[in-house]
């Protein structure tokens, strides 16, 4: 496969991405919130920085990941509707090529958002006074991508079986219901029949753990917590790859056969 | 890498394609079989639902085949290397709307493996040629249909391909588009270039192609060079009196005689044969009262044999 027609496709979702302003309109708001935050004036100092970060950073987590989610989610089923994807499959290029263009474009213009989100954040840190855990939060950002990923393939995925409401709806579902099945399964696991505790098992290998990838808790109370080792980001990094080359390999398999 | 088989450009046997599952199958294309070969201009047409464009998604890789084989340039359709050579214009196509002219030919001719400097040069003439000359920076939102279906004649022309496969050659342009289209097509198949075009305008078939393929109900009809095809759908009607004793020369006898009272009219379909049928006539002494030629038009025909597939049970 040759680099350079997937960074052609990807270099097309990426102008997309910039062109239709909707990046911008989710950092505006989400900029607004994060504005809303500072404006908080029942703590002191301290507890205010704890609490800009903490919701600061969830902001940012939670646009970024419905970002990923709807630019994901409609790139190929706007193909299909707008029928932009004929001229484009008619040239030499291979349908997986394609793909990975499309992937490769929905990462890049995640990256780009959550660099925005970036830029606003470290202008309210600098504006409250508020330390940076570098090292910590350089961990946090890159298992955010890491976790966009796995987002982005699920997405691609699912857009091969379903329409693009029901595909925004069930990657939406899936980033809530995966980023907290495993709190709430710490909360009612022993108190569960052994069949119950076999599904619940099940469900956590089953079902990538969004959690894991999550440091904001961590960037937050950064004096509590040292950053985390390399074998830890290592064994995460493969944690999270894993189940993106599985939802991009089904996503794959099933375009490859998927007629236009 | 696909196998590669012969040297026709196209070559399409037995092809069989079906849409649903169950009770909802549909066969669109019923066991067609034809090739186009290296510089022909061939014309495929049908009525709506015959079956052709979905051919032609089959011999772009866009829908797969139930049985039979679609091979292009000698590898299997569908394949990267069977695109290679081929500018493809859809049926129906939108292009990008948040592009410009310019990017979406560099996407295209990028993907085509064009270099960037092959690209510079080549944009300009080739938006000149489809007449969107210096609209190479306009958003393609603001096109119209027509520069759509232009800036879509100029994407499948980018690389210079050594053959064209048109689903509905000129749908969406005006007169004067197609009239523009129609030299760039001459042009190309001047040069050399492989046509094969699905239109329903059976006109500009008829004036551009070499052959034309019928099909109905997803199979062929008739498949046959267009002089050999027009040839007998173009009459001549000769009238006369015949001299007493009047012997039907050889040459007038193969044709249509009726006799109607004193007079006689022969209906004649061969163009070559008509002067020999003439000078035959003129040679036993008949007197001719009226010569008249008939022309049938590929449209009449074409109705005339869907309707008599129709007619079949």
């Amino acid at each position: 496969m040759k680099p350079y027609p997937v960074w052609l496709i990807a270099k097309s979702v990426l102008l997309e991405a910039v062109r239709r302003r909707e990046i911008y309109a989710i950092v505006l708001v989400a900029t607004l919130l994060i504005g809303a935050v500072m404006t908080v004036d029942f703590f002191e100092l301290e507890g205010l920085t704890k609490f800009y970060r903490e919701v600061a950073l969830k902001i940012m987590s939670v646009a970024t990941a419905l970002t990923v989610i709807v630019l994901a989610a409609r790139q190929l089923p706007r193909e299909f509707e707008t029928r932009t994807i004929y001229p484009l499959m008619a040239k030499p290029i291979s349908r997986f090529a394609f793909l990975c263009g499309k992937l490769l474009g929905v990462m890049i213009a995640a990256a780009f958002c959550f660099g925005l989100f970036m830029v606003v954040y470290l202008c309210g840190a600098a504006y409250l006074g508020s330390s940076v855990p570098w090292a910590l939060f350089a961990q946090y950002i890159y298992l955010q991508i890491v976790m966009l990923l796995i987002l982005a393939t699920l997405s691609f995925w699912l857009s091969m079986l379903l329409n693009l409401d029901a595909v925004i709806t069930i990657g939406a579902i899936f980033y809530v219901f995966a980023a907290t099945f495993t709190t709430l399964t710490t909360y009612i696991y022993d108190f569960t029949t052994p069949i119950g505790q076999f599904l619940i098992r099940v469900v956590i290998y089953a079902v990538p753990q969004l959690t894991l990838l999550d440091l904001s808790e961590k960037a937050v109370h950064a004096q509590a917590w040292a950053p985390l080792r390399f074998a830890t980001m290592a064994q995460l990094t493969l944690y999270g790859l894993f189940f993106s080359a599985l939802y991009f390999s089904l996503a794959a398999i099933w375009f490859r056969r998927k007629p236009l | 890498m696909s196998e590669q088989h012969g040297a026709s450009v196209i070559e399409v046997e037995n092809l069989v394609v079906e849409y649903g599952k169950g009770a909802r199958r549909h066969r669109a294309v019923d066991g067609i079989t034809f090739a186009v070969q290296p510089g022909e201009c061939v014309g495929f047409i049908g009525a709506n639902g015959a079956g052709k464009s979905t051919t032609m998604k089959t011999l772009m890789g866009f829908i797969f085949p139930t049985s039979g084989t679609a091979r292009v340039f000698g590898h299997k359709a569908g394949t990267v290397e069977s695109r290679r050579r081929i500018g493809y214009l859809p049926e129906v196509a939108l292009y990008y709307p948040f592009m410009k002219a310019r990017e979406l030919l560099e996407l295209y001719g990028g993907l085509s493996g064009l270099s960037r400097a092959q690209l510079r040069a080549r944009i300009p003439a080739l938006l000149e040629k489809v007449g969107l000359g210096g609209k190479e920076n306009v958003l393609l939102r603001q096109f119209s249909k027509g520069m759509q279906q232009r800036l879509g004649i100029a994407q499948s022309l980018i690389a210079e391909p050594d053959a064209l496969i048109f689903d509905e050659l000129s749908s969406g342009l005006d007169p004067l588009g197609r009239y523009d289209l129609r030299q760039v097509l001459l042009e190309l198949k001047n040069s050399g270039t492989t046509i094969f075009f699905s239109s329903h305008e059976l006109s500009e078939v008829e004036s551009l192609c070499d052959r034309i393929v019928m099909i109905h109900k997803g199979r062929v009809l008739k498949q046959a060079p267009v002089s050999e095809l027009m040839k007998p759908l173009n009459q001549f009607e000769v009238v006369f009196v015949p001299p007493a004793g009047f012997e039907v020369p050889e040459s007038a006898a193969r044709h249509d005689l009726r006799q109607d009272g004193e007079m006689c009219r022969l209906l004649v379909n061969d163009i070559d044969g008509y002067p020999r049928v003439l000078s035959d006539l003129t040679a036993r002494g008949v007197e001719i009262r009226r010569t008249a030629s008939r022309t049938v038009s590929l449209e009449d025909y074409f109705i005339e044999l869907v309707r008599e597939a129709e007619a079949k049970p």
